[in-house]
């Protein structure tokens, strides 16, 4: 089962003592991420900053973060799933053979040293980037991950965090959620939130072409969705709200260009640990915010008649 | 008692939801009734007989014609009776089902009988991903009940499966028997990589060499009695499943060691002619 054990980024960088990053290049992807919560920081708990830390990078390839760890531990690739199930497995002192941990590229001595550190550490955290989620096994990768870390409570103090970017993709999962009980993959059409993601999910959606319209905000769909998808958003009235003109923008029927969020528009953008921060705009836009302009779509349609008629019916015993 | 046959003559441009079409709920219907149930096609409702050509009422028999790969939920919950589909079917077909039979002469997609607690599917042809697995939150899969698939499937085939047996002909996708809690899974041309990860007990038979988790232990080599006993029972579908002792035997592996579990795969290992 997934669920997530989590702390936010102050925790991290005023107590933990044992920090992972596993597929994930922060001293690229997130230049700042090291120096403010990580590594260099000093707190009442580590008096001595990154002399009591310790860093373990696990990745593919020798990244430019790896500098910055103790220990790196390069897994062969496609070998994450394997290397965490061994890791769980041995967590709990069960025998794994060495040809078997030898699949993962890594050696015993490796895994037991890792594994002597994550008992002894005080407070552990595990950042994953998209080397986890987004290569084959997915959500399942995450999984792993999420799961080792709620297993390592029964030693110590262990989170895990997905290294997240993009923009404000934290704060659709969290608004999503605290309104409907589902982060994303979520259906309205029997007029309740059904959550499954494979059925509903966005790409799956465009790429069996089940949807016959499509709205988008603050998104590029057009320049990461596999082929399929970009066919039917062309096919399909499009609308697209976005400042700049973009892959999805060019194939849209409609392109409405609002105010850069953060920049031109206020709002609030959530921290990658699900902190919200207020976004003060330092210029100003002659173009509407996304905000308003939902607003006033929404607004539009509540004055036209009801045309649903009748309540749609639930789905009995519902999934 | 004469079927009750439904012909698709308009297709659905988004998902039509049609959980309506079980024979349960059509036994008690007449032709009328029938003709306004309600489907969703989208999030607007519609006539039956907007979409389908209805020939027959008051039968637990169901034949449906036509492209269904949009139509979702055919059979939910049902509990008797048959449903027959001429061509390919969408997602969670006979999702829920207590008894009774479902027959695709086609395709099926994804979450064919999840969360199943009995009676039968069989497919001729291939099936989508999470075949007879729980959804998503939910701690159990299929509970009961036989699906056979002759064509291949796709990704966590029978995830969280805790009672019921899984038949495929062709070969699975990555995360066979994920999570599995009991039930057996049958895969007469193999799977790709993580068969049977983190399971807990169950059985997974494969007749192909598999590429195992390595928190799978070797546990020796034998004929068990059972494989005899659901190979006499699956030779009526027209699967041989081999477990004589003069043709070879089963290769064991226990697992997942991640939980730690206690499943079992077992791999058909040939006698050296």
């Amino acid at each position: 089962m997934g669920g997530k054990v989590t702390c936010t980024l102050g925790e991290v960088k005023n107590r933990a003592d044992f920090i992972v990053y596993w597929g994930g290049n922060p001293a690229e992807c997130h230049p700042r991420h090291f120096t403010k919560y990580t590594l260099m920081q000093k707190s009442k708990f580590l008096p001595r900053g990154r002399k009591d830390r310790t860093v373990v990078m696990v990745d593919i390839r020798e990244t430019k973060s790896v500098k910055a760890a103790d220990i790196f531990l390069q897994v062969r690739p496609g070998k994450d799933f394997e290397l965490m199930t061994i890791l769980r497995a041995m967590v709990k002192d069960q025998e794994v053979s060495d040809e078997q941990i030898a699949e993962t590229g890594l050696t015993r001595e490796q895994l037991t040293d890792l594994i002597a550190r994550m008992k002894g550490a005080r407070f552990g955290v595990m950042f994953f980037g998209m080397g986890l989620s987004m290569t084959r096994g997915k959500h399942m990768n995450s999984a792993a991950l999420l799961t080792l870390a709620a297993e390592m409570n029964a030693f110590t103090k262990f989170v895990a965090m997905p290294m997240r970017g993009h923009g404000n993709v934290t704060g659709a999962d969290v608004i999503m959620r605290w309104q409907t009980g589902y982060p994303f993959g979520i259906s309205f059409n029997r007029g309740y939130p059904r959550y499954n993601p494979g059925e509903f999910s966005t790409v799956d959606v465009l790429v069996r072409g089940d949807t016959d319209c499509a709205f988008i905000i603050g998104a590029d769909p057009g320049a990461t969705m596999p082929q399929p998808a970009i066919d039917h958003l062309a096919k399909i009235p499009t609308i697209v709200l976005d400042p700049h003109v973009t892959h999805t923008s060019r194939l849209a029927r409609v392109h409405i260009t609002t105010a850069p969020a953060g920049i031109a528009a206020p709002g609030t953008g959530y921290r990658m640990d699900e902190i919200p921060m207020p976004l003060r705009p330092a210029l100003e836009s002659p173009y509407p915010s996304d905000e308003e302009v939902v607003r006033r779509i929404k607004e539009a349609i509540a004055a036209k008649p009801d045309w649903m008629g009748q309540q749609p019916q639930m789905l009995l015993s519902q999934i | 008692m004469n079927p009750i046959t439904f012909r698709l003559k308009q297709e659905p441009t988004v998902t039509l939801e049609a959980e309506v079409i079980t024979p349960d709920r059509m036994l008690e219907m007449s032709r009328a009734e029938i003709a306004a149930s309600t489907l969703y096609h989208g999030k607007r409702q519609r006539r039956l007989d907007e979409f389908f050509e209805i020939d027959g009422e008051r039968s637990d028999h169901l034949i449906l014609h036509g492209d269904l790969t949009r139509v979702r939920h055919l059979g939910r919950a049902m509990t008797r009776g048959s449903l027959t589909v001429q061509g390919d079917v969408g997602m969670h077909l006979g999702a829920q089902m207590k008894g009774g039979k479902i027959e695709v002469f086609g395709n099926a997609s994804d979450w064919l009988g999840a969360e199943m607690l009995g009676g039968e599917i069989l497919v001729h042809g291939a099936a989508g991903q999470q075949v007879g697995a729980a959804y998503r939150g939910s701690m159990a899969g299929m509970r009961g009940g036989l699906i056979v698939i002759d064509g291949a499937a796709g990704i966590e085939v029978g995830m969280r499966m805790r009672r019921g047996t899984i038949v495929i002909g062709g070969r699975v996708r990555d995360f066979a028997g994920l999570e599995m809690k009991g039930g057996t899974i049958v895969l007469q041309q193999g799977a790709e990589i993580r068969t049977g990860a983190w399971m807990r007990r169950g059985t997974i038979i494969s007749l192909q060499p598999l590429q195992l988790m390595p928190t799978f232990a070797a546990s020796g080599s034998f004929n068990p009695t059972f494989v005899a006993v659901y190979s006499n029972h699956l030779r009526q579908h027209g699967i041989d499943l081999p477990y004589r002792a003069e043709a070879g035997r089963y290769e064991r592996f226990v697992g997942d060691r991640a939980i730690p579990g206690k499943g079992e795969i077992l791999i058909w290992r040939e006698n050296a002619a």
